[in-house]
């Protein structure tokens, strides 16, 4: 029997509204769930989504990837990638299945939100799908890192990061609940994603698969870019919902949508992938700095889809644009001196090729955060390691839950932005963090950062120490430096020295 | 006398850091437990200078004896901790 083509039944198959009998519609898709906004119901038959696909069609690819990125995996096990690998690159994928893993189920809740309160017949359609895509990439990612606890413990907070209240798994949990987590169908379209997936995770991930085969890591290549594939689909959902909105007078509140989901994200890739990309690396391996990336694959392919909806840039772009000259740097610092609060050990990366090299790429480098480093590398030659450790905590944005740190040296501008709310005070690392928070106060306002809970006498014993127990990190699981410092020993006047270090 | 959490913003240092310090301590006092966490671990220390606080933005410096007490300086106000001529 001749089978149809998908196009002649594919409107009609997916075509499921109804009209409701035994419940008012809005019973039945309240708009705290949709975040319709107020468009009717019927203006939404208008969304029509880029990426057509069927169950069949679905089921058979994904199968293919799967098989793929699995027998990958089989194929490479005794091999030696691993073992052989820079202990910089373990730390990436440390910090990358920490950070994700357990997020991507958290983004199948939110495309389930999509799937049930979507107004889009076609919305809930490709939601489906991207509800299964994200269950995937949760399974893959927390599989593929079990195979390592047994070789390095620390990939056990693959597993175990967003169960604790270590402070960056706060961080990135805080970002994904409000992005996805905490959002109606609609708000989670345009913030995970258009925002997130198609302005940031995509174009990451696909320079994340390039760096894993340049470094030999064909394992984790194959993974990534099996997840990225299925990223690029599903990341399709919120374009039309935009077109709607914006069609439909909605233009501002979409504005809004994308600026504070574009702001918060901002602050995640900075922190994790500005490091990755320009110190956790190998300087060997490096093809761009984080910031020619940022501005050739992010700005630039931002830019234009936010232009071609007929939204304006945020109002922050210039801000932002700014920040990638220095902010994670400062972040970077961060993570190195309070390493012993990280599930990864950070690769300090600053031996004098490396400087050379950021101050090629960021001029100024030296003068600014290599001050700091001075002082670092002086104290590890020096025998004074302790000094290279914090006794106290950092600040916290309330926002985003990240030390509040800006450049430091001869560049000095560090700046809290206080915000006296209710009776509270709270902490920003920018104007742009502040302006999220005065969106929607009341939706942030309760949160408490881990230095306001030191504050406030829930962390026991109120010490370092006590932190970092109630951070969940074991001595064998708290990071240190990559390398055991080694890379000091190339400053050493001496090369005799190198041996008694 | 009672402790009193403040933020340092020191001059040189890239991040703000949590600095429990005493109603009782003078700014001298302030400043040095401020340094503390800040010089000979991030930031070169400046022999032969002093080290002055001040409001975030201000452009006075509170007098060096004075107590924290004294002042109208809230618990978790930032502070900038600034290399002067002695």
């Amino acid at each position: 029997m001749p089978m149809l083509e998908r196009a002649d039944w594919y409107d009609i198959a997916r075509d499921t509204n109804w009209t409701p009998k035994y419940v008012s519609q809005e019973a039945l898709f309240p708009d705290v769930m949709t975040g319709a906004q107020g468009v009717p119901m019927a203006q939404w038959q208008s969304y029509d989504e880029p990426y057509k696909t069927s169950y069949p069609e679905y089921v058979r690819v994904q199968r293919e990837k799967d098989a793929g990125a699995y027998s990958v995996k089989a194929a490479l096990e005794r091999s030696n990638i691993f073992a052989s690998a820079d202990p910089g690159w373990h730390s990436i994928l440390k910090a990358h299945y920490g950070s994700l893993a357990v997020g991507e189920y958290a983004a199948m809740s939110g495309e389930a939100r999509m799937v049930r309160f979507g107004q889009a017949p076609g919305m809930r359609n490709m939601a489906t799908f991207g509800m299964l895509d994200e269950n995937r990439h949760a399974q893959l990612q927390l599989y593929y890192p079990h195979d390592l606890v047994s070789k390095d413990r620390q990939f056990d907070w693959a597993q175990k990061a967003y169960h604790t209240n270590e402070w960056a798994a706060i961080a990135v949990r805080h970002t994904l609940d409000d992005l996805f987590m905490a959002r109606s169908a609609t708000e989670t379209a345009i913030m995970l994603t258009f925002a997130f997936e198609t302005g940031f995770t995509n174009m990451q991930f696909l320079g994340l698969a390039a760096d894993a085969a340049e470094t030999g890591d064909y394992t984790f290549a194959s993974l990534v870019s099996s997840i990225q594939t299925d990223e690029s689909r599903h990341a399709q959902i919120g374009g039309p919902a935009l077109e709607v909105l914006i069609a439909n007078g909605r233009k501002a509140e979409a504005q809004k949508l994308v600026d504070v989901a574009i702001a918060r994200t901002w602050r995640l890739f900075a922190i994790l992938t500005g490091p990755s990309m320009d110190y956790y690396t190998p300087i060997e391996h490096r093809k761009q700095s984080f910031k020619e990336f940022m501005q050739e694959w992010i700005v630039g392919q931002f830019e234009r889809s936010l232009i071609e909806l007929g939204l304006d840039l945020p109002w922050y772009w210039d801000k932002m644009i700014a920040e990638f000259e220095f902010q994670h740097h400062a972040y970077h610092l961060g993570l190195w001196f309070w390493r012993k609060t990280l599930w990864w050990n950070p690769a300090a990366a600053v031996t004098p090729e490396c400087r050379a090299w950021l101050e090629e790429k960021y001029p100024g480098w030296n003068d600014t955060f290599g001050k700091c480093w001075d002082v670092i590398t002086d104290n590890l030659l020096a025998g004074r390691e302790d000094l290279t450790h914090p006794e106290t905590l950092p600040v916290l944005c309330n926002m985003s839950q990240i030390p509040i740190c800006a450049i430091p040296g001869n560049g000095w501008n560090v700046k809290d932005y206080p915000l006296d709310y209710e009776g509270r005070t709270y902490h920003f690392n920018s104007e742009i963090d502040r302006w999220v928070f005065e969106q929607d106060p009341v939706r942030y306002r309760d949160h408490m950062s881990l230095v306001d809970r030191f504050l406030a006498g829930e962390i026991q014993p109120p010490t370092l120490a006590g932190a970092l127990a109630y951070m969940g990190l074991s001595p064998a699981e708290m990071g240190d430096d990559a390398h055991k410092y080694a890379w000091a020993d190339a400053f050493r006047p001496d090369p005799l020295a190198k041996s008694a270090a | 006398m009672a402790l009193f959490p403040v933020i340092s913003n020191f001059q040189y240092d890239f991040v703000l850091q949590l600095v429990p310090v005493d109603t009782d301590n003078t700014m001298d006092e302030v400043a040095a437990a401020a340094a503390h966490h800040s010089v000979g671990r991030r930031v070169a220390a400046q022999p032969g200078k002093i080290v002055r606080v001040r409001r975030q933005g201000g452009a006075d410096f509170f007098p060096r004896a004075m107590r924290l007490g004294e002042t109208d300086i809230k618990p978790m106000e930032t502070l900038e901790f600034i290399f002067c001529e002695a």
